[in-house]
């Protein structure tokens, strides 16, 4: 184990902290939620730059993320050897990985390669810095993989154990309560991309084999972004050189001296080497001596990285129009492009949306809407007085709303297979659709009508339809329709989002009209 | 004959002989208690004493499921969901009587997070001793046979089957399909599987669950009844505030009373109907000993 230090202990702080917020990225039975849950987005100086290029405008939601990244000039990249908690978990996991030395594809520019064309392609409107961000690849490992996996095998024990135990079970319940109301996923929710972003984590943890800290210093975009701005600031380390006495440094150091000279825009500020300098001559001091070093990167490197930005940003551009039709956004997005400049694929919405109707996207919303979040109504509903999406969402892409105004916001529009829909095709009756429908004034209505079923008995039979201009989308109809796989009810996406009228006049009663309530009542 | 026996075989042949035996006995039909105010803890303790108080039904040391309605994400002035005032005076009252455990749950249709907190009556049952207010696990459905006329069987709610009392405590209010929702058909909170599917033939189905599965208690919660746009409404201008509630051993006669507080016949309703012609219950107004209290 390795020594208490002040760096240590604010690292094992800050990923207590973020699992903590992790956990109460769930609804509790308050409308609101503690809104420091997004905190490390908001936080994040590479989601504040990459949003704000693409969406060319200054988001007031992400001004920590701003304040960060101006501490890193002054402070150097003291967000990865103190806050970053992918960080600290390969700072505790690295010592116990057998090193075998650095890639060498990797320690030269190639970390640039990586952020260059990713700001870039934000300039022009393809934010994709979300993609590779140390903090999103940690939260949506443990969204879409780690905690429901986690949350499977306790229920899943939890429920044998009734099959051996039965009622006698609930002699364990308060226990099981506990762990049920604090720790486990409410829902169990399988995610797409789940393998996947699970894999890029194991990925990251097994680059440590070759270095420490190798995604962190070769890699990472955040990471580089707050070493360039380091190289510009004040705060100096003296000696800047490995001293020819002794070199310990080098054994020290987890990043910054695999040559003889401290590379700044590497060094993580964790304070080893002046903490166990055997002669006390390390320090770490503003407005040291500029040590010579070269330019950051040759201007190659520079107008190759945007290149590949305009590359990526009109290569990703390609959408498979059959696939838009159900791609449905969360309640408040009125306008794809904007939206996608905004969303940085952090997983927070789909970690909260009680309902399970939020999922990562794999193509249909484009590869530069890969991991962005979409509304599938056949696995989950929008839920009528829910606005949780809106709360969490660090960059604002999903509006926080307050409930009403989100409850007139159009997610898509529901319509009718006739020849699915059993009033139509079997005509017998059903309309669990508008049992369900949560618009005060019902979107989806039914007439009755006199019809000779298939099997010759004349009958009434409720068939339904949808008004327009009251359904906001929220797919519970899709959801509920008792058809087998799908729905003879479906919302596609529209256009025109405009939100429906405030106060939608209520309805008549649909079907009979009812006399005076009390007349009965002699 | 001892007693029990004579009234098991009136009971059967009631069953045979339709209507005419029940005509008979019409002097002693089903008591219907009926209790008006707006204090409505105290009407709900009303209409138990004039059944003759919790005690008839809730003997010490038993287990007691109250199952309101707590279907949907709606405050209780919507009158979606059973109001929590009358819930806890249930409740209460069956502890009185000496109940070991009570448990209180739904299986509800929005997320059971929101409608426990939103109902109010997860709040009501806050910190009562031996209460439970839990929602459904889905381990514990368990296949019954009901070998009705639509559904030879179903997956029930084991706690509700095993319970030593089921008290039922829907409120009143509008349905697009059946028209109205009343005691028959609160027993869809203990249904398990694909609910919706049973909708092409609601009526006969929600008989054939009633005829396997009998409460021992109903009290219809009428305190608010919502008059349109059910069963969640959502619209105060459906709401109508009547202070009443309904208590009757027989479900179908709880139902057909209600039914009258929307203005409508009993005959108007399918589900009542369809129980009635099974002999669950008695449908007609004349023939029930209607008690207001
Ligand atoms: S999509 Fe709807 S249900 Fe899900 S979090 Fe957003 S508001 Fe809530
Ligand atoms: S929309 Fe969802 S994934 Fe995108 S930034 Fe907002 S919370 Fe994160």
């Amino acid at each position: 184990m390795k020594k208490v230090t002040t760096p240590r202990i604010s690292q094992l702080l800050f990923l207590a902290l973020f699992l903590v917020l992790f956990l109460a990225t769930e609804y509790r039975g308050s409308d609101r939620i503690v809104a420091a849950v997004n905190g490390f987005f908001r936080a994040n100086p590479l989601t504040a730059a990459s949003t704000m290029l693409a969406a060319r405008s200054y988001l007031p939601l992400l001004l920590p993320g701003l304040i960060v990244l101006v501490a890193a000039l002054f402070l150097g990249r003291f967000f990865c050897g103190w806050i970053c908690p992918l960080g600290t978990i390969l700072d505790l996991v690295t010592g116990r990985i057998r090193k075998v030395g650095a890639i060498r594809a990797l320690t030269g520019r190639a970390k640039y390669w990586l952020l260059l064309p990713l700001l870039s392609s934000s300039l022009l409107g393809v934010n994709l810095a979300g993609l590779l961000d140390p903090i999103a690849l940690l939260l949506r490992a443990l969204t879409f993989f780690f905690h429901p996996l986690f949350g499977d095998t306790v229920r899943g024990g939890w429920r044998s154990l009734y099959g051996l135990m039965g009622e006698r079970r609930d002699l364990l319940d308060p226990g099981y309560r506990l762990l049920r109301d604090y720790l486990l996923p409410f829902r169990e929710t399988l995610y797409p991309l789940a393998f996947f972003s699970a894999l890029l984590f194991v990925l990251i943890l097994f680059l440590e084999r070759y270095e420490r800290r190798a995604w962190c210093r070769r890699l990472c975009p955040l990471g580089t972004l707050l070493g360039l701005v380091s190289r510009l600031g004040p705060l100096r380390r003296t000696p800047a050189k490995l001293c020819a006495d002794c070199r310990a440094c080098r054994e020290r150091c987890p990043t910054s001296f695999d040559q003889e000279l401290l590379q700044t825009e590497e060094c993580i500020l964790c304070m080893e080497c002046a903490l166990h300098c055997p002669s006390r001559r390390v320090r770490f001091r503003f407005a040291g001596p500029r040590p010579q070093v070269g330019p950051v990167m040759e201007r190659r490197v520079f107008l190759g990285g945007v290149v590949g930005g305009v590359v990526l940003a009109r290569g990703f551009r390609f959408r498979d129009p059959a696939a838009q039709a159900k791609l449905l956004r969360p309640p408040g997005v009125r306008d794809e492009d904007e939206f996608l400049k905004k969303c940085v694929r952090c997983g927070e919405c789909m970690k909260v949306c009680l309902r399970s109707a939020l999922y990562p996207a794999f193509f249909q919303a484009g590869a530069e809407g890969l991991y962005t979040p979409l509304l599938l109504p056949r696995l989950g509903y929008c839920e009528y007085n829910c606005t949780l999406c809106g709360q969490v969402c660090p960059t604002g892409a999903i509006p926080d709303l307050p409930r009403e105004e989100k409850q007139r916001q159009v997610i898509g529009k529901a319509a009718f297979d006739k020849n699915h829909c059993l009033p139509f095709a079997k005509r017998i009756d059903c309309i669990v659709c508008e049992e369900h429908c949560p618009i005060p004034g019902k979107a989806i209505r039914s007439e009755r009508v006199e019809l000779t079923g298939f099997d010759g008995v004349k009958r009434t039979v409720q068939q339904p339809y949808v008004v327009d201009e009251l359904c906001n989308g929220c797919g519970i109809c899709e959801n509920v329709c008792p058809l087998e796989g799908k729905a003879a009810i479906e919302v596609f996406r529209v256009k025109d989002r405009t939100p429906l009228t405030p106060s939608s006049p209520a309805a008549p009663p649909p079907g009979d009209s009812y006399t005076d309530p009390y007349a009965g009542n002699s | 004959m001892e007693r029990r026996q004579f009234i098991k075989v009136l009971g059967l042949s009631s069953l045979f002989l339709h209507g005419w035996l029940r005509d008979l006995f019409a002097a002693q039909g089903p008591v219907v208690a009926v209790a008006q105010g707006t204090d409505h803890a105290g009407i709900t303790r009303k209409a138990l004493s004039a059944l003759g108080g919790m005690q008839r039904f809730v003997k010490p040391g038993q287990t007691v499921v109250v199952k309101p309605n707590i279907g949907w994400d709606r405050t209780p002035e919507y009158a979606a969901t059973t109001n929590p005032v009358v819930v806890r005076t249930l409740v209460e009252e069956c502890l009185k009587a000496g109940a070991k455990k009570v448990k209180v749950f739904d299986r509800t249709c929005n997320d059971p997070r929101r409608c426990y907190a939103s109902s109010g009556i997860e709040a009501a049952l806050k910190g009562m001793k031996n209460v439970e207010v839990k929602h459904l696990e889905e381990e514990r459905f368990k296949n019954v046979a009901l070998n009705g006329k639509v559904l030879k069987e179903w997956e029930l709610y084991g706690e509700a089957v095993s319970a030593d009392v089921y008290i039922n405590v829907p409120v009143a209010k509008h349905h697009g399909l059946s028209r109205l929702t009343l005691g028959m058909k609160n027993v869809m909170g203990i249904m398990g599987g694909n609910r919706g599917s049973i909708h092409k033939n609601i009526d006969q189905a929600l008989a054939d669950v009633n005829a396997a599965f009998r409460p021992h208690l109903t009290l219809i919660d009428a305190t608010r009844i919502l008059t349109a746009h059910g069963p969640q409404g959502g619209n105060l201008a459906d709401v109508k505030v009547l202070n009443q509630v309904i208590a009757s051993t027989d479900i179908v006669a709880a139902d057909a009373y209600a039914t009258t507080l929307f203005g409508l016949k009993p005959a108007d309703i399918a589900v009542t109907r369809a129980a009635y012609r099974r002999g669950l219950g008695e449908m007609n107004l004349d023939r029930m000993r209607i008690v207001r209290v």
